[in-house]
């Protein structure tokens, strides 16, 4: 937790600096933004979902609809159940023993908790990056390859051609070109976690959820990686869990503030940030509790 | 808040704790290391003098006790301390070996008017001589030694028998003078061959009958002869089973004679050139057990041969090996009298110890500036007399471990009687000329097979139940699977080997059919058991919980098992004609032995399943959960995750499990020497037996004398033993390291 907390006042500390590549998120005009959400078209949809771990309740009836390209951000105290909500959309919770889920979640209209469909291919369409980076022990190619390879394609061509888009959309080439055959684990926890990014974006999913994906990096490498959501927005539908509401503002569009296991408010970044409709968001945001 | 001291001392206390604990545990690590280097270099201290060279120790030069005559022959006794000579006319002189005094003179019963033409040497072991007469007899004597201990010093006594009489024994019943003369006397019987002036060389057989009434004994004589080659006779030699009869040529000119057959004429076995022409045979003896002949050439050369079989049966003498240190003509050839040894002097005065089946060269020195015209070896082959023109010099002589040589150790040998080179490993007999064959390449093979064997069997199982036990299996199941696979590693081996002997051998022999019926059917049945699962009711699968599939498979293995045993009786009736055995060696020309490498595989293999299981689950298991989740988000399936991620993060631990399970089964003493019948055969055969390094150690360690060359390659092996394991542990932490190395940010 102390880890986090310095990391938040770290964040906070810098944010005013300029983005390396010039961009700074909080000046930007977002012509998408603001209280027009018709337009959204949804991608995912979580109707009256309830989770228990065991006896005990970990979600309570989440109702949410998930904009497509866009980057929707989970807030909320410890526990609140942001991450939870997060692996239903991928079906990672279902490595956990005495789960159960009752309710709907949708992808594109289709229901993910079928029993016709295929997890792996779920997973494959729903990209997941960790908190912690988690390369594996193989080198820079082949872990971004690795999706690749899993699905069988043995063309060499086109996996080369997949690895360096990848690396690229995670604004990682430049860095690595050179040393595509170097063990993965020699790169910085930053450099790790944009190359986790890759390799879940050389599969080109639909959605790609974040756990914390910054929370464990220092100030600038956290920087990059906000960047790298907002490049990355255009072509997939984003889900972040943070706990750094600076960082939420800065990178989403959409904001959930959970709360025990509930979805408390749902809105619009700038709504819920500067006009929260429930006194407990306010109180959160305002650092009352957290 | 404490005040300041109090901390300060609290602070003191800590440092001191931890520099405590850090030395204890560099002194905890520095003694392993210290008593493994121990282990080491005791090994090799005793391993080590086997290697060093023969040395000879002068102890004293003398004139000739007896200088009226000539001597023609030398010896000592067992003790070294007696020495005696045999001159031209009859006369011996026992002298000390020390200086040289006369101890005792005995002139033999030469009968008036007759003289000594010829000398005939026994097997040196029984002091049999018998000197020739110029009447064509012989006069066989045997020279002894008593040994008392008046006021407990011992005293050594020589005396001198007649062991056929003192009336000499008719040799030439044609009366001619015997210029060559050779004898062999045993018990019952005894054979003299002579060479005289006539075309023929005479050979008398005696026969020993004992009056029951009178206790008198007689010998029966009967004569045969065999004809005489056209060069000069030059060496005449009986073999002491009286079986072979050697006559040799100055040329080096051989004939091979079988005397056996006392009622038929002597058969022509072979002729054959002993040496390489231009040179000129100078000197030829008896190898110990004369089975071996010892040819010395005018060039130098000494070759040793012996008769082998030949794809008939018949006995041909052979040319086995080379002693070339000698560049001039060898002298006088003297055998030990209980090793495969000899000692041999050249012209320039250069004495010689070699051992023939070691193919070593132990010692060539010059000990004069004359020739060595006689030269005698004690029995224990720790002394030995030389004689020049003027004098005698005694010598000591360090020679233990001749036996032992890099080829005679691992590489192949012609042992006397094989019919080819081989590696052996046959340490002892009862026999006095027993030829230890020492090679260490067939227990080494037994001890590779052994763990080929063992590592088959316990490899995929252990490897593969663990990956099931960490990745797959429920953790209340895992909670039980592990601790009793671990408690398996706890049961004493030697209870393995005891069931693995008396209990598994013999089941498996009687149900041969079944066991491979077993070996095959399991995998697939197994594989056909997961797989018809899928196709039960949903209702029926989802009563198992997740993790627990597993459990339902005991079943099926029981069932299959059951039903494979049941199925042997039947399946050796109708597919291999009532005995599998028989079947396999008529048909495959397999040998079974009911100690085979499938028993020990199945018992060692059980005893290493528990090292390579736990070492490899606990690595799997140590696997960050974070990778495993990282592989399944990305769409890959539990198996691809295993196969892609899981293994090769956990394979450096599960390399080094294999490799100390490896370690175990070569090092595995109780499993191997209870249930592998300790035959050392050079096989693959799944059927046959083995011997391993660290069984032959168990089984022969007790019998071997302390100190003796046996003793010490038994060290070797221990050597070989601690080697091999020390490589392949060095080799899985090299490994390990790199693979470590390479997971290390993990």
């Amino acid at each position: 937790m102390m880890e986090i907390e310095q990391n938040m006042q770290d964040t906070n500390m810098k944010s005013e600096i300029p983005l390396t590549h010039g961009i700074n998120i909080n000046n930007l005009e977002r012509s998408d933004s603001g209280r027009n959400r018709v337009e959204y078209e949804t991608t995912i949809k979580v109707v009256d979902l309830d989770l228990y771990y065991g006896d005990k309740q970990a979600l309570n009836k989440v109702n949410m609809e998930i904009p497509r390209h866009r980057v929707t951000a989970f807030i909320g105290p410890s526990g609140c159940g942001k991450s939870t909500l997060l692996r239903c959309f991928n079906r990672m919770n279902d490595l956990i023993d005495n789960i159960r889920i009752e309710g709907l979640i949708s992808l594109d209209e289709e229901d993910i908790y079928s029993r016709t469909l295929n997890v792996a291919d779920l997973r494959r369409r729903v990209g997941m990056v960790f908190q912690k980076p988690n390369p594996f022990p193989k080198t820079i190619y082949e872990n971004v390859a690795y999706g690749l390879r899993i699905l069988g394609v043995k063309d060499r061509r086109k996996i080369d051609e997949s690895v360096e888009n990848a690396l690229r959309g995670a604004a990682l080439w430049d860095e690595v070109k050179d040393r595509l055959q170097d063990n993965a684990l020699g790169l910085s926890g930053g450099q790790q976690q944009r190359l986790v990014i890759a390799r879940a974006i050389a599969v080109e999913p639909e959605v790609l959820l974040l756990d914390e994906p910054a929370s464990a990096l220092d100030p600038i490498s956290t920087l990059k990686i906000e960047e790298l959501i907002y490049e990355l927005k255009d072509k997939y539908t984003i889900v972040i869990v943070t706990h750094n509401m600076q960082q939420a503002a800065r990178v989403s569009d959409m904001t959930a503030f959970m709360y025990l296991g509930e979805v408390v408010e749902y809105a619009d970044t700038n709504t819920l940030f500067t006009n929260p409709a429930q006194t407990q968001t306010e109180d959160y945001i305002t650092g009352r509790y957290g | 808040m404490t005040n300041p001291a109090s901390s300060e001392l609290m602070l003191r206390w800590r440092m001191l704790k931890d520099r405590l604990a850090q030395h204890m545990v560099a002194v905890g690590g520095i003694g392993v290391i210290v008593a493994i280097v121990l282990i080491a270099v005791y090994l090799v201290y005793v391993v080590l003098p086997m290697f060093e060279p023969a040395t000879i120790n002068k102890v004293a030069s003398y004139a000739l006790p007896a200088s009226d005559t000539e001597p023609v022959y030398f010896s000592i006794e067992e003790q070294a301390e007696i020495g005696m000579l045999l001159d031209r006319n009859g006369k011996l002189v026992f002298f000390n070996t020390v200086d040289g005094t006369p101890v005792k003179e005995v002139r033999l019963a030469v009968p008036e008017g007759r003289t000594v033409t010829s000398l005939g040497r026994s097997d040196p072991t029984t002091g049999v001589l018998a000197l020739g007469l110029s009447d064509g007899s012989a006069l066989v004597f045997r020279h002894a030694y008593r040994i008392s201990y008046p006021d407990d010093k011992r005293l050594i006594t020589p005396v001198v028998e007649y062991p056929l009489g003192e009336k000499p024994i008719v040799v030439d019943p044609d009366g001619l003078p015997l210029l060559k003369l050779a004898i062999q006397l045993d018990e019952e019987q005894a054979t003299l061959a002579a060479v005289t002036e006539a075309e023929t060389l005479p050979i008398v057989h005696l026969a020993k009958e004992e009056s029951l009434l009178e206790e008198t004994v007689t010998w029966q004589s009967l004569y045969t002869h065999i004809p005489r080659p056209r060069d000069e006779v030059a060496f005449l030699l009986v073999g002491k089973l009286q079986r072979d009869l050697f006559v040799a040529t100055d040329a080096g000119e051989l004939s091979f004679y079988n005397i056996s057959d006392w009622e038929e004429a002597p058969e022509l076995l072979q002729k054959v050139s002993l040496v390489s022409q231009p040179a000129t045979l100078t000197s030829l003896t008896f190898l110990a057990g004369d089975i071996s002949l010892l040819a010395g050439a005018s060039d130098g050369d000494i070759v040793q041969w012996f008769p082998v079989r030949d794809e008939n049966g018949k006995r041909v003498l052979t040319r086995i090996r080379d002693f070339d240190d000698f560049k001039t003509p060898v002298n006088t050839i003297v055998q030990e009298q209980e090793r495969k040894g000899f000692l041999a002097t050249d012209r320039t005065g250069k004495v010689g110890l070699f051992h023939t089946t070691a193919h070593r060269t132990l010692l060539v020195e010059s000990v004069s500036d004359k020739p060595i015209l006689q030269a005698a070896l004690a029995p224990r082959s720790n002394a030995m007399l030389l004689r020049d023109r003027d004098q005698i010099h005694f010598y000591k002589i360090h020679n233990e471990y001749p036996e032992v040589s890099w080829s005679s150790l691992w590489g192949k040998v012609w042992y006397e009687s094989y019919p080819e080179p081989e590696y052996v490993w046959q340490s002892s007999s009862a026999s006095n000329d027993f030829e230890p064959k020492l090679s260490l390449i067939p227990i080494s093979f037994g001890t590779l097979k052994a763990a080929f064997y063992a590592m088959l069997i316990a490899m995929p199982l252990a490897i593969m139940g663990a990956i099931f036990t960490a990745h797959f299996m429920s953790p209340r199941l895992r909670q039980v699977v592990k601790p009793t696979i671990e408690i398996m590693e706890a049961l004493p081996t030697v209870i393995l080997g005891f069931l693995a002997g008396l209990w598994l051998a013999p089941f498996v022999e009687n149900n041969l059919p079944g066991i491979f019926t077993l070996l095959i059917v399991m995998p697939f049945g197994l594989l056909f058991a997961a797989w018809s699962w899928h196709f039960l009711p949903a209702a029926v699968r989802h009563r198992i919980p997740d993790g627990w599939e597993a459990a339902l498979l005991v079943p099926v293995i029981i069932l299959l098992a059951y039903v494979s045993i049941e199925a042997s009786p039947w399946l050796e009736t109708s597919l291999f004609g009532g005995d599998i055995r028989v079947w396999l060696k008529q048909e495959l020309g397999i040998n079974y032995d009911q100690r085979n490498s499938i028993v020990v595989g199945l018992a060692m293999g059980f005893a290493v399943i528990p090292t390579i299981f736990s070492i490899t689950e606990d690595a799997i298991f140590a696997v960050p959960s974070h990778l495993v989740r990282g592989s399944l988000a990305l769409g890959a399936t539990p198996w691809q995750t295993m196969m892609r991620v899981v293994l090769l993060t956990a394979s450096p631990g599960i390399f080094s499990a294999v490799m100390i399970g490896l370690g175990r089964a070569v090092g595995e003493t109780m499993i191997v020497l209870m249930a592998t019948g300790n035959t050392p055969v050079m096989d693959f055969n799944i059927f046959e037996g083995m011997r391993t390094l660290s069984a032959n150690i168990a089984v022969e360690m007790p019998e071997s004398e302390v100190g003796s060359t046996h003793y010490r390659v038994l060290f070797l092996a221990a050597l070989v033993l601690f080697a091999f394991t020390f490589m392949v542990n060095t080799l899985a932490e090299i490994v390990r390291q790199r693979l470590r190395k390479r997971y290390s940010n993990l």
